[in-house]
């Protein structure tokens, strides 16, 4: 069965199916007056009327601090204890399409030159429900870096929405397949339903990514003043790289008490004066341009190019979100434009 | 007002007397507003100046930004609430009245909510803030442009945060510790509230001290409190209410309630409202041997 | 260290934040009179009132505190004569801060001792240990998810 359907009125089934086999189902949500990404127990807690949920399923995957080791000074000396995660599974349900492309581009990093299981596991044991878009705001531009409003990139199931709030459900991956087998008394016959038109947010005229891939490579551009002229406004306050699908910076900390304690691993951020800060004192990255000017390299540059991957999906989060409104768009048509002069 | 606006920005860069002006203009599709940064005298057009302007763009003048005041001497775009910003950084000795050309704008309020944003300023979709707002008629500075302004705030504070506030005063302390504890467990320590923030100016932040780890660097709920706290703190009878921080908190935490509060505390305490005149030390510098020790046993 | 609000026998953890010069003194005169007190308070001993920043208060109760006490020399005794003032002004604003985010108030205490005042450092830690005591130990703290 490559199709077939979701009632509406079947989700809380499909719910408490995965939680009593000791899954943890995640879905948009409202939580203080945002829709965000979180874990539901009932199918009331879910919105169905949405754009980009403020944060992106990384934290699930990722989470924001999780230890690492564990340790204790004893009498012989310390004693340090590995923390091995056993991920329960995880369901993504309604996840956009550019989050589920963004898991891609994140394993890459997590699987370069080392394995972090912290983050392999996790997704391995996760199901992505994808829900193609139906609406979408003027911060989306998923279309400009190549990925579809209803793409399949990511997802182990790729749900279209039917007009009467149904959704048609296909199978993408083997995954896909074996979980609607597993749950097969809530998936039914999809007896030609009438689907929701899919909404494609317009590609931003006058970017092109393989100039700005060109432009960044090139090392003469690295001290270009275009940097300092596109970024200055940044008040590297962070949240464009805690809420940004792809970033996936982290900090170690020691955390605890003299005789006893964890060390976690916590999300950074690029855009943090103390992320380059050197124990001399010294910081290379000494002016928050230069700072942001790393995070659009990171995107277009280092994730393409070392990484074969996408580093932006186009989710439009970081435009949301920033305080300043340093919107990367702007930014990529300007290098785009810069791309054509030289 | 923009073309006088414009106008002044193009004088000031022509004649030299700044560097640079520091002001707002449009994003790309003219639906928000973004700050700009104007060196030469024809690019002034780009300067404007309307509801959606809320940005307090006082942080720019902080010691934060060497790039910026290499630009020369700076002019801001300010608005009477972002000029409390510049007064405080003023009696706190990080700028001189002379460092900075403020450019008073005339205000009658601008947007919180900018999603609802429909070309017309709404009371639904102001701040707190510009409700009880004593200085939309710029209070200090070098020009002041824009059509006057008559509005004379409420006797009494009103808003949705004076009166989360009476509400919060009334609870009992574990339902005060629930309120809270439900919204900062939900902090991400992005920082953003202190980025933002042009008070918050100090090269090496109390949270990047690890030697030792004051405040814990995890997201998890203890070290929120300690976060959110210390922050709160350190921003007393300094504060002034610009919104700034909570309009950057990316998970809607009510930092306005919390330092709201200690504007209250402060003024209760101190009869110090700050941001008003430079040349009075911020309250939590000074003293005075008859400060009230009722609690003091 | 798990200790339940039932539990028998539960002894209240309070720390003491201390200057140097009075109330230090002031305990220390207590202990060489061999005057009885709760002995649940730990002291940290410090030059003066104005070196106690509010972090050591949010430090305490995250390590486990169920009550914190600050006290320094009476106003106008100072060793540094302005120290108590400053930190005067800072707790009326951190006193508020804490209320408001719902730490009761019998969990923070603030005095004034000095150096020869023995008779009244006993009577306030026996009071304020009889005033946690009944709060029970500090859970909701101690309870974050760290
Ligand atoms: S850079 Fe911005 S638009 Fe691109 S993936 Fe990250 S948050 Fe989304
Ligand atoms: S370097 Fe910056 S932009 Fe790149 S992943 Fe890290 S935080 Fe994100
Ligand atoms: S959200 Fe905006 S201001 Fe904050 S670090 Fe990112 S680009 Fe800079
Ligand atoms: S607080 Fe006053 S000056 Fe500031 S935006 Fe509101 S009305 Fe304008
Ligand atoms: S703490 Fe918030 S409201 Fe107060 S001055 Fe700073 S940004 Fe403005
Ligand atoms: S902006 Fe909000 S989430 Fe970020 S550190 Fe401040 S309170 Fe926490
Ligand atoms: S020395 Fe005791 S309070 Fe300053």
């Amino acid at each position: 069965m490559e199709k077939s359907l979701l009632k509406k009125e079947a989700l809380q089934k499909l719910i408490d199916g995965v939680r009593e086999k000791g899954g943890r189902f995640v879905a948009p949500s409202i939580l203080a007056r945002q829709v965000v990404y979180r874990e539901v127990d009932c199918a009331d807690q879910m919105v169905h009327d949405y754009i980009v949920p403020r944060n992106s399923i990384k934290e699930f995957l990722f989470p924001q601090t999780e230890p690492i080791l564990r340790f204790r000074l004893m009498r012989e000396g310390v004693e340090v204890e590995d923390v091995r995660v056993e991920p329960e599974r995880t369901v993504f349900f309604g996840v956009r399409p550019c989050d589920a492309a963004s898991c891609g581009a994140v394993r890459k990093v997590f699987t370069w030159d080392y394995i972090d299981q912290f983050y392999t596991r996790r997704e391995d044991s996760s199901v992505m429900m994808t829900i193609a878009c139906t609406s979408s705001d003027d911060e989306c531009f998923c279309t400009t870096v190549g990925v579809s409003p209803e793409g399949k990139e990511g997802a182990d199931l790729l749900l279209k929405e039917t007009v009467d709030g149904d959704y048609l459900v296909e199978a993408v991956t083997d995954r896909g397949r074996a979980f609607v087998e597993e749950f097969k008394d809530v998936f039914t016959e999809p007896d030609g339903a009438e689907l929701k038109a899919v909404a494609t947010p317009e590609p931003i005229e006058g970017v092109n990514i393989d100039n700005i891939i060109g432009f960044l490579k090139d090392r003469s551009h690295y001290n270009s003043e275009i940097w300092a002229e596109l970024a200055r406004k940044c008040v590297g306050c962070g949240a464009c790289t805690f809420t940004c699908p792809t970033c996936r910076c982290f900090d170690m900390v020691d955390e605890g008490t003299y005789i006893e304690g964890e060390r976690r691993k916590n999300w950074d951020s690029c855009q943090f004066d103390s992320f380059t800060l050197h124990a001399s004192g010294h910081n290379p990255r000494d002016t928050q341009f230069k700072r942001w000017r790393n995070r659009f390299m990171c995107k277009f540059n280092f994730y393409p190019v070392k990484f074969s991957a996408r580093g932006c999906v186009g989710c439009g989060r970081c435009i949301r979100v920033c305080p300043v409104r340093l919107d990367i768009t702007e930014v990529m048509i300007e290098v785009s434009e810069a791309a054509r002069d030289v | 007002m923009e073309k006088e606006l414009r106008e002044r920005a193009r004088e000031l860069l022509e004649s030299g007397e700044v560097g640079v002006v520091i002001g707002y203009g449009w994003n790309r599709r003219k639906r928000r507003t973004t700050p700009v940064f104007i060196r030469k005298p024809e690019e002034a057009e780009r300067l404007v100046f309307n509801p959606l302007c809320v940005n307090n763009l006082s942080v720019y003048l902080t010691r934060k930004y060497p790039d910026i005041q290499k630009l020369g001497r700076a002019a801001i775009v300010a608005k009477g609430c972002d000029i409390k910003n510049i007064v405080v950084l003023m009696a706190e000795g990080q700028l001189k009245r002379d460092d900075v050309y403020i450019i008073g704008v005339r205000c009658n309020g601008v947007v919180y909510r900018q999603e609802l944003w429909q070309g017309e300023l709404r009371p639904e979709i102001m701040p707190v803030k510009c409700h009880n707002c004593d200085v939309r008629e710029p209070h200090v500075a070098d020009t002041v442009v824009g059509e006057p302004v008559l509005f004379t705030p409420p006797e009494e504070p009103v808003g949705m945060v004076f009166d989360k506030i009476r509400e919060i005063d009334a609870m009992s302390p574990e339902e005060r510790w629930q309120f809270w504890m439900d919204h900062f467990s939900r902090c991400i320590k992005c920082y953003a509230c202190r980025q933002v923030c042009s008070l918050c100016y100090c090269e090496r932040c109390i949270t990047e001290k690890n030697m030792p780890q004051w405040i814990e660097t995890s997201a998890h709920p203890r070290g929120n409190l300690a976060w959110n706290l210390i922050r709160a703190m350190h921003l007393a009878g300094r504060c002034t209410f610009c919104g700034e921080c909570e309009r950057a908190c990316p998970v809607n935490i009510p930092l306005n309630i919390i330092n709201q509060k200690l504007v209250l505390v402060v003024k209760d305490a101190f009869e110090h409202r700050s941001g008003y005149d430079p040349d009075t030390h911020p309250p939590l510098i000074v003293y005075d041997t008859e400060d009230k020790e009722d609690f003091i046993k | 260290m798990e200790d339940k609000k039932t539990e028998e026998g539960w002894e209240p953890k309070i720390m003491a934040f201390v200057c140097n010069w009075c109330t230090y003194a002031g305990a220390d005169l207590a202990g060489t009179s061999r005057m009885h007190y709760s002995p649940n308070v730990r002291i940290v001993k410090l030059p003066c009132t104005g070196r106690i920043d509010p972090l050591f208060v949010i430090k305490a109760f995250e390590n486990g505190a169920d009550g914190v006490l600050v006290s320094g020399c009476h106003p106008g005794d100072c060793h540094y004569t302005s120290g108590n003032y400053h930190a005067r002004r800072r707790w009326i604003v951190f006193k508020s801060l804490m209320d408001f985010v719902g730490i009761h108030p019998g969990r923070l205490h603030f005095s004034w001792v000095s150096a020869s005042e023995a008779i009244k450092w006993v009577d306030l830690i026996d009071r304020i240990t009889e005033e946690i005591k009944k709060l029970g130990p500090f859970m909701e703290y101690r309870g974050l998810k760290k």
